[in-house]
Formats: C-alpha cells, sequence, structure tokens
C-alpha cells in the first residue's frame, strides 16, 4: 500500500505540468520498479510458506495447547526473519545485477576510451565509478541532498557532491563557490591551446613574431600602460622609450587628457600624439602652453584640432619644424594660410592627412614663398587640392620626398612638370592611386630624377610594360631601396587576363626593375601585377641571382608564382624576412626556411612559419619545395653547382 | 670565481647598491649587451676578471626581479608563444629604468 503512495503518480494533479508528470512517470528507474516487485513477489511468497506452516501450527496448536507461548514467540521470530531473508536475497540480486551491470560496462567503448586517459587506475575502479554514475538519480526523481541530507527534486542540472552523490541547489551553490577557484586554475592552463594559435598568426600578421620571451622592457612597457592612471609622471625616461609608450597608450585607445600630460614636459622638443581621438581643443592648446620648445609636431585623429587651436599657436613663440596632422578636417583653409604666412618660414616638413576640403590649390599655391625651406611634403587623402594644385609643387624646389594621394581627377601632365621641376632633388616620389597616369611621367622620371631611393606608383591602369621597361635600362639614378609598383596591371572585368598592349608591369618591366635596383633593394611590393610572367619570376630568382638586401617581398595575387618560384625567391634573397603570397593559387605546399615567414598560402593554415628546416639552406642550396616538376629544374640547377 | 680567464666560471654574482648579492647564470646574463661587455672576457674589466658585477643605480627589489627576468628569459628562449611575466605594477617605473640601463630592449 504504502510502495504505491510513494510511487510517483500518472495523472496530472495540482500545479505539476503534463511534461514533468510524464517524464516522472517515464523515469520511474526499472531498476526500482523490479526491486520493488521482486521485494513484494518475495516478501508475498515467504508470506505464503509462513502461513502454511502457521496452519500446521495452528493445528498442532489445538493439540498441544501447552506450547502455545513458546511458538507465539517462534512465530514472531519467524515474522521477523521472512522480509529480512527477502531482503537479502533482493539484495543479491542486486549485486549480481551490478556485477553483470559492471562486467557490461568494462566492455564498452567509454569505458576503454577512459582506460585509456588515466591508465593507471584500476579498471575494477573504474567501471564502479561509471556504473555509479549511470545509476544515479535521473532528472524529476526525489534525492536526500549529500551535504545537508534535505530531500530535493533532481533536475538535469543538480551537481554531483564531492562523494558522488547529488546536491540540492542551495549546497550545489556553495559548492560551486569553493570549486571555482580551482576550476579558473586549470582552465587557465588547458584553454589557450587554440586561442594560442590565433594570437600567434595575428602577431605573425603585425609582424611581431619572435621567438622566445618578450624583452625586459616591453613587458614594463605594457604594464606601465595597463596602469597609466596611477603614473603622475614619467620622470627621466629617454625620449624613444616615451615614444614606444605613447605608441601603446594609442594602439589601445588610452591616451586622454590626464595622461597626456606625461608626455609634455617643459624641454620636450617632440610631441607625438599617436591617437588624439580623445583630446579637446584645449588640450592641444596645453601641449603648446607647457612644451614650449617644441619642434616637432605629430598629431592623429587630431579631430579637434581647430581653428582656435592653430589661432593659438599663431599667437605663441614657437617655431616648428615639422607639422605632421592626421584627420584634422574641422581645420578652415584660411587658418592654414594664416599660419603658414605667420611660421612658414622655419617648417621643413609638411604633412597633411585627411582634411577633407579644407587644404586646397591655394594652400599648395603659396607653400613656395611661405616655405623656402620645405624639404618633405606629404598631402594623403584630400579631396580638394587638383591638378592645378600639383602644378604649383614643381616650384617647390628644395622638395626632396614629395607623396601625394588625391581624390581629385588626375593629368599626366601636372605631374610630368612636377618631375621636371625638382625631381632632379627628389629622394621619395610617391604617387598613390593614379589610375590615369600615363608612360610620359615614367620617361620623366627616367630623365630627370638622379637621386630618388623611394618610388611609389599605384594602381596606374594606363602605364605599359614597355614605359617601366624604359624607366629602369640605363637609368642614371642609382639603384632604388624602396619600390612599390602594387596594382599597376589592366583591367578588364570580361577578359582580365588578355592583356594585348601589355599595359601595367609585366615581364619585361620586372626584368628591368630588378636589374637596376636588385642589388640594393629592400622593400619591394608589386602587388597584382598580375602579368609577370611565370618565366620572368624564375629568370629574376634564378640560382646565379642574388639580392643581399631583399627584407619585404608582396606577391600576392601574382598568378604565376608557383611553388618554385617561391621556393627560388628563398633561395635568392638571404635576408627576405616575410614573402606575402595571397592570391597565389599556384603556390601549394612550400618548405618555408628557419626564420622566414610567408604569408597567405591558399591554404586552411593561411601562414607558415617553420622552424624545422634547418637542413634546407636557402641559399646555396637548393629551393624547397615538393612539387615533381620542380624538383627537375632543381637538379638541373644543383647539377650546375 | 674563475680569475685566470681561460675557464670561465659558469656563474656569475651580481650586487645591488644595497648589498644583496644575486648569484645568476653566465649564460642567462648574456641577454643585456651592458652586462656581456662587463663580463667580456677580452676587456678584463674587473668584473670579467671577478665574475662579479656591482650596480650601484639598482636595489636589491628591482634586482631580483631583474635576475628573475634573466631566468625567465633563459629558459623561454627557444619558445614560442611565451606567457608573459608578471611585472609588479609598484616596480614598473623603476625596473622600466633599470631595463634601459642594462640595454634589454632587443627582442633576442
Amino acid at each position: 500500500m504504502s510502495n504505491r503512495q510513494d510511487r510517483p503518480a500518472r495523472q496530472i494533479r495540482g500545479p505539476q505540468s503534463a511534461l514533468t508528470d510524464f517524464l516522472a512517470s517515464q523515469n520511474i528507474s526499472a531498476n526500482r520498479i523490479r526491486a520493488d516487485a521482486e521485494a513484494r513477489r518475495n516478501a508475498a511468497a515467504a508470506a505464503n510458506n509462513q502461513g502454511g506452516s502457521n496452519g500446521t501450527a495452528n493445528t498442532a496448536n489445538g493439540a498441544t495447547a501447552t506450547g502455545d507461548v513458546d511458538d507465539d514467540n517462534e512465530e514472531e521470530a519467524a515474522e521477523v526473519q521472512v522480509p529480512s531473508a527477502a531482503r537479502s536475497r533482493a539484495e543479491a540480486q542486486k549485486r549480481k545485477r551490478q556485477a553483470e551491470a559492471i562486467d557490461k560496462i568494462q566492455k564498452s567503448k567509454a569505458f576503454k576510451r577512459r582506460k585509456r586517459n588515466n591508465e593507471d587506475s584500476d579498471s575494477d575502479d573504474l567501471a564502479r565509478a561509471i556504473f555509479q554514475e549511470k545509476s544515479a538519480p535521473l532528472p524529476g526523481q526525489m534525492e536526500n541532498c549529500e551535504i545537508c541530507d534535505k530531500r530535493f527534486t533532481v533536475t538535469p542540472y543538480s551537481r554531483a557532491g564531492p562523494n558522488g552523490g547529488l546536491l540540492c541547489s542551495k549546497c550545489s551553490k556553495d559548492f560551486a563557490k569553493d570549486d571555482e577557484g580551482v576550476n579558473k586554475l586549470k582552465k587557465k592552463k588547458s584553454g589557450p591551446a587554440g586561442a594560442s594559435r590565433r594570437k600567434l598568426q595575428s602577431r605573425i600578421l603585425d609582424g611581431m613574431y619572435a621567438v622566445g620571451a618578450k624583452s625586459l622592457m616591453t613587458l614594463c612597457i605594457e604594464t606601465l600602460a595597463k596602469n597609466i592612471e596611477l603614473a603622475s609622471d614619467l620622470g627621466d625616461l629617454p625620449p624613444f622609450l616615451v615614444d614606444r609608450i605613447a605608441r601603446i597608450l594609442s594602439k589601445r585607445r588610452l591616451l586622454t587628457s590626464q595622461c597626456l600630460d606625461l608626455f609634455l614636459q617643459p624641454n620636450t622638443e617632440d610631441v607625438t600624439v599617436y591617437d588624439g581621438s580623445y583630446l579637446t581643443a584645449n588640450d592641444y592648446i596645453r601641449i603648446f602652453q607647457t612644451a614650449s620648445r617644441l619642434k616637432n609636431l605629430k598629431l592623429r585623429n587630431a579631430v579637434q584640432f581647430k581653428d582656435e587651436v592653430m589661432m593659438y599657436l599663431i599667437s605663441r613663440n614657437l617655431v616648428l619644424h615639422s607639422i605632421h596632422l592626421h584627420g584634422a578636417n574641422l581645420l578652415s583653409e584660411d587658418s592654414w594660410n594664416a599660419y603658414l604666412e605667420a611660421k612658414g618660414k622655419t617648417l621643413q616638413s609638411l604633412q597633411v592627412y585627411y582634411t577633407d576640403k579644407h587644404f586646397g590649390n591655394g594652400v599648395v599655391a603659396t607653400l613656395k614663398d611661405r616655405c623656402p625651406k620645405l624639404k618633405r611634403l606629404k598631402i594623403a587623402h584630400n579631396q580638394k587640392v587638383t591638378n592645378d594644385g600639383v602644378e604649383h609643387i614643381a616650384k617647390l624646389e628644395g622638395l626632396e620626398h614629395l607623396s601625394l594621394k588625391l581624390l581629385q581627377p588626375k593629368a599626366t601632365e601636372p605631374y610630368i612638370k612636377v618631375v621636371q621641376g625638382i625631381g632632379q632633388g627628389l629622394c621619395t616620389l610617391s604617387l598613390k592611386d593614379v589610375p590615369d597616369l600615363d608612360d610620359r611621367v615614367l620617361d620623366a622620371i627616367h630623365e630627370h630624377c638622379r637621386s630618388l631611393s623611394k618610388l611609389r606608383i599605384t594602381d596606374s591602369e594606363v602605364m605599359t610594360d614597355a614605359g617601366f621597361a624604359r624607366l629602369f635600362k640605363d637609368w642614371a639614378n642609382k639603384p632604388l631601396l624602396f619600390v612599390d609598383f602594387q596594382k599597376c596591371r589592366h583591367v578588364d572585368s570580361t577578359k582580365p587576363r588578355e592583356n594585348p598592349h601589355m599595359v601595367g608591369l609585366c615581364s619585361d618591366g620586372f626584368r628591368a626593375l630588378m636589374k637596376h635596383s636588385g642589388k640594393r633593394l629592400r622593400y619591394l611590393n608589386i602587388h597584382a601585377c598580375r602579368h609577370i610572367s611565370r618565366e620572368a619570376f624564375e629568370e629574376m630568382f634564378s640560382d646565379t641571382e642574388v639580392y643581399p638586401d631583399l627584407l619585404e617581398l608582396e606577391i600576392s595575387f601574382c598568378e604565376n608564382v608557383t611553388d618554385f618560384v617561391v621556393g627560388s625567391i628563398f633561395r635568392s634573397c638571404p635576408k627576405l624576412k616575410e614573402l606575402n603570397v595571397f592570391g597565389c593559387m599556384k603556390v601549394k605546399e612550400v618548405r618555408v626556411p628557419k626564420g622566414k615567414i610567408l604569408v597567405g598560402v591558399p591554404n586552411a593554415v593561411g601562414m607558415i612559419i617553420e622552424g624545422s628546416d634547418n637542413d634546407s639552406v636557402p641559399q646555396a642550396g637548393m629551393p624547397c619545395t615538393r612539387s615533381d616538376t620542380a624538383n627537375d629544374k632543381i637538379n638541373g640547377a644543383t647539377k650546375q653547382d | 670565481m674563475a680569475a685566470n680567464g681561460l675557464t670561465l666560471s659558469k656563474y656569475i654574482t651580481l650586487i645591488s647598491s644595497d648589498g644583496f648579492e644575486f648569484v645568476v647564470m653566465r649564460d642567462a646574463v648574456m641577454i643585456s649587451p651592458m652586462i656581456k661587455s662587463m663580463l667580456d672576457p677580452q676587456s678584463a674589466f674587473k668584473e670579467a676578471v671577478s665574475g662579479r658585477c656591482s650596480f650601484d643605480e639598482i636595489n636589491g627589489i628591482v634586482l631580483e626581479k631583474v635576475v628573475e627576468y634573466f631566468h625567465y628569459w633563459y629558459k623561454n628562449r627557444e619558445r614560442e608563444d611565451v606567457p608573459d611575466m608578471d611585472i609588479p605594477v609598484e616596480l614598473c617605473l623603476e625596473l622600466l629604468m633599470a631595463a634601459d640601463y642594462l640595454g634589454l630592449d632587443k627582442q633576442t
């Protein structure tokens, strides 16, 4: 009777939901039903036996009334004995079942897997542990909490206690709290396997990859940057250290009005704010108030560098040698004029980025008279300077470094005038995003430039291979150190591979470039110059060619680069640090020599560094590749050695 | 301490301004170009002969951290993705000065 009351009823009653009720009724574990039923059956059988003997005893009772008391006692004893016998039988059966179950577990896959994981533990113990896990109360049942002994309903989220039993919700919360510290430590140790790979790759792409520990200085600076709000003064740190701190702070966008003070000393000559987005106009004014000996000013994201700041700068007795202003798009053209009028005489370097419509032809036109000492001029991302403005640059005779990235449509003639006018003295010529400039500019460079060391012409869609070849052939200029011709290629969306007029930097131009500048070249970018042939690459990076200074090479989206070409590049460039091959779909499987970084291989890994290839010496040995055709060629090459 | 310059001792001693002495592996301190040149057997500085370098500018607490860094660096010199060493915030600036003084700048 009591058994039936114990069992959860199948009918839906009261607030219990239909689902819970159903699950609960389903989840009366078979074990329990069977055990209950068996116990009942045994009890009944025992009772029957007892009843039989009782009957005989009763008949005997009638015969021998004297032994009544004794018999009664006996009966009581039997009644006590019978349930215990049934129980022991049930228990024996239970034990047998358990043994069977454990046996089964020992044969199961999960058991074998676990056993492999912890070899040393006893297999019987392990099997018993699994069995106990399996026979733990299922959700919906009632159970006594292991710690506080309160009765509670088991849910799928019930936690196991320290001795394997289940815990009620309150005890499990407390238990979790105690357990937390231990768990955290464990997580820290085991967690970062995947994360560290991503971090590592991100560091490779940032060019920060290094083996071994960080330098103590880096560690200190990072700690300092984390706790910059605690610092009140940087003390007498050397300027380059202060600069590094400034960089790292800006990288984390931590440069606020408060910590700007750390970088402002009355005797500072250079103020560099790499990220001024949190600074207000008053902060900029404060720079000029504090640093009275300021010479070089570099501000990036200086949105609040407004007219009032410029007016203040004009009013102060400061003599700036260089201004580098990035993103000051609230500054009007009038202030620029006023400043250059007042202080332009000493200015040697003027770099203006992202000033939208407020730095126009008028300002450029006056540079010649107002800034006679100007050596470096950079105007980037400017929407107002047009071809007329560019023509004015041709008159800036002292200029050594010129860099332009203008958004207005460009014509060839003004640029030719610039090169004719000041090409003689230029060390740097950078013309970004110039789709309409043609070969005549290249010819002018060939004719006039004699001291260039950095040349950048990007996105040209009209310059031809012949033009590039003419530029480098017998050029009286010394070898270039830095060359960037990215995206100088033929653009046709319907027939991208056909290039009948040899537009862009193609094979001949590339050969001429490497012949002229290869010996001293440090940085080469021919990103997306897709018509350079495989033969040209193989010829220029053959085993006889060595480019001793080349550090960085970007050949992404050059379609004809193969595994063999990449291997040859590693052989020909002993100092090479990084090679970019994004979109070179013929690069499949290259072995990268130790210490070199190959970025952008079209596979799941994306980038490779290998430290294991010590034996494949990159210089004189063979290029590291596995493709068969290439191997044939290598064999040919090594035979010549 | 090996004084004859032929057999260099495997360990050297660093002495802080307040008299604490730290015995450090010679290979581990080679990360610092400053100490390296002090101990260069060719130069025959006093430090190179005796194997003892004293730093009057660096106190014991900071030097202890520096020594800890030497060993941390030595232990991790061949490994990739090294966990960062803990720098106590209050020592940060002093340690930075010491690192600058000892030339612990390069990533080698």
